[in-house]
């Protein structure tokens, strides 16, 4: 267990690495060069050139991406000379909004789509399984802005129960308004539920095939008894790995959530500065976001491991 | 689906050692598909929409290059079906226009992305080792940053036209692909024919384009018909956020990025077509990609 644990995390470090050498060619590609693109046009040349002395941008490449990383690995990732603030501050403001958010409609998800799971798959090619088939190929086909939309159009527009825009400020202030929280959680829960049910029906469909099944209802265990205690559980297990992999998903999902709502979070502070050109923003929004992406899928599989022995022997073997 | 399962359980007629079954490929295909309702509605959904963009404008004229403010955000009427937006545009019309944006783009990117993701999955599996160690983790490298985030960025330093579109989309997108065509390659490589390729002195561009790859066309297709419904939404996703297609053009995304001002003012007419349209076509998409899969997958179970 040991063994797989290193092994699968140092292959999540090389790509670690792999995606800090990625967003440096992404600074590399902006217009111009980069003293330029941070500055501005109003800027003269000989701001340019302290600005490219000061950021080691007059240094050979290979020297300025080592520059770069130890630049990461002190936490420093970059300033924003639009926001005038350092880009670790300004992360440190709205990547717990977003964590709100991303957290709470996973697991709304999550405890969704499980009863409308076991509906499908006991109820396998009768109406009810097609009706909620054509359901999740509507949302998983519906952009998330404008089921959004739709829910605005409904909910705030004409019943008037819930607020149009999500609640702005810090997390505590967020929270203190719940009401506010509702339609974005739910647009990006959604289309989460979408995708989580249809696998979980394939997956508990698959278990409901499998031998220890029969053992189970030859032993005498009732059709409840059997899918709740042998085949559910078998059947969540992959859930876990959906869930890793779902996450770069989902946190485009949150972007777009957030541009809808107007929700104070990453993906909102993302968007704003794409509009304003604010590439150091952007880039050290990346790095986190990939980091993120890289930790969730690493978690993933070891718990994975952790369930389900099979796993790790397996990928030893190869 | 039910179909396509019930014929795979038939056992194959007795056929000879060498002999190929009665049915051509492309006739099971079309059997399976007439035979699934959803794919063929989807089949259908997309003529239509098709149809609708490229064929629609001959026969119904709008103007959609200067705005016309005194007739903008009209309710819909004989003259304008869909209404007017809020440059006085027509709505059906920009529906049209909007329509060969999206689906130009998400073919058009569908295919690079195909072409990159294929050639690239193929030759890392096939050259394998240290090799495929690294080219798999650049791709897991791509796969960590969320595709929103890298267009949006890349929109954000390049100005978006319809083939920078195609193109960024396509790169972006290629990872998915690779990985099965990877996969599938890893288990044909050991196949005797690739080795009897090798045996008879064939190069290792031949045995990868004309042995693997066309063995992988199930996967292919497959992915390459999810990736058009991918496309579409990705274009439209970029529009809505103001960093796609800039007007006077226009694609069903950013017709929906200007409904979202007018949500209040009752202009449905504004924000439920686009948003149907962008919806119909990607379902119709998936529901062809989920009936290609079962095609592909019935006529490997015989083997």
């Amino acid at each position: 267990m040991v063994a797989y644990c290193i092994r699968r995390s140092g292959q999540g470090l090389v790509v670690v690495v792999l995606v800090s050498f990625l967003t440096f060619i992404e600074a590399h590609i902006m217009p111009g060069n980069p003293a330029r693109a941070i500055l501005g046009i109003h800027a003269s040349p000989a701001q340019l050139r302290a600005f490219e002395i000061e950021n080691g941008y007059n240094l050979p490449l290979p020297l300025q991406y080592l520059k770069y990383i130890d630049r990461l690995i002190h936490g420093n990732l970059g300033f924003s000379y639009q926001l005038n603030q350092s880009v670790a501050a300004l992360l440190a403001e709205r990547l717990p909004a977003t964590v709100i958010l991303v957290g709470l409609s996973t697991v709304v998800a999550l405890l969704l789509c499980v009863p409308i799971a076991i509906t499908q798959a006991v109820r396998r090619n009768k109406p009810a399984d097609y009706a909620i088939t054509g359901a999740q190929y509507a949302l998983y086909s519906m952009p998330t802005f404008w089921l959004g939309l739709m829910m605005i159009m409904l909910f705030a527009e004409k019943l008037r129960i819930l607020p149009p825009t999500a609640p702005q400020g810090n997390v505590p202030q967020i929270l203190a308004h719940p009401l506010g929280l509702v339609l974005p959680v739910a647009t990006l829960a959604l289309g989460s539920v979408a995708a989580f049910s249809r696998y979980l029906r394939s997956s508990l469909l698959d278990n409901l095939a499998e031998d220890y099944v029969r053992t189970a209802r030859a032993k005498g265990g009732s059709r409840r008894v059997v899918l709740f205690r042998h085949v559910f559980r078998n059947a969540l297990a992959p859930i876990i790995t959906l869930v890793g992999l779902s996450l770069p998903g989902i946190l485009s999902g949150a972007l777009i959530t957030e541009a809808l709502f107007n929700y104070p979070g990453m993906g909102m502070l993302f968007w704003q500065s794409a509009l304003s050109s604010d590439y150091a923003v952007m880039l050290g929004i990346t790095i986190i976001v990939a980091i993120a992406t890289v930790a969730g899928s690493l978690l993933a599989d070891i718990l994975y491991a952790v369930m389900d022995p099979r796993v790790r022997y397996v990928r030893a073997g190869q | 689906m039910t179909g396509a399962t019930a014929r795979a359980e038939v056992p194959p007629a007795e056929l000879q050692i060498g002999e190929r079954p009665v049915a051509s490929p492309l006739r099971h295909a079309m059997d399976v598909l007439t035979a699934n309702k959803a794919a063929l509605i989807g089949i259908i959904v997309i003529i239509l929409m098709v149809l609708f963009s490229f064929v629609g404008p001959i026969f119904y004229h709008t103007n959609q290059i200067t705005t016309n403010l005194p007739d903008s955000l009209k309710p819909p009427s004989a003259l304008h079906p869909l209404g007017t937006d809020n440059e006085g545009y027509d709505e059906l019309g920009r529906l049209m226009l909007g329509g060969q944006t999206s689906l130009e783009v998400g073919l058009a990117a569908a295919v690079v992305a195909t072409v990159i993701g294929v050639i690239y999955g193929a030759v890392a599996g096939f050259v394998g080792g240290i090799v495929d160690g690294f080219m798999m983790r650049v791709v897991d490298a791509l796969l960590a940053i969320p595709t929103l985030f890298l267009l949006i960025y890349l929109f954000a330093v390049f100005r978006a036209n319809v083939v920078l579109l195609i193109f960024i989309i396509g790169l972006v997108a290629w990872l998915v692909p690779a990985r099965l065509v990877r996969a599938e390659t890893l288990s044909l490589r050991t196949r005797e024919y690739v080795d009897a390729v090798r045996v008879m002195g064939g190069s290792r561009p031949r045995m990868i384009l004309r042995h693997i790859i066309p063995n992988t066309i199930g996967t292919i297709t497959v992915n390459a018909t999810f990736q058009v419904a991918d496309a579409v939404l990705a274009l439209a996703f970029l529009s809505f956020l103001g960093l796609g297609i800039q007007p006077p053009s226009a694609d069903w995304g950013s017709m929906l990025s200007t409904g979202i001002n007018y949500v209040y003012g009752g202009e449905w007419w504004l924000i439920y077509p686009p948003g149907l349209a962008i919806m119909l076509v990607v379902m119709a998409f998936n529901a062809v990609g989920d009936a290609l899969r079962d095609v592909f997958e019935t006529r490997l179970q015989p083997r």
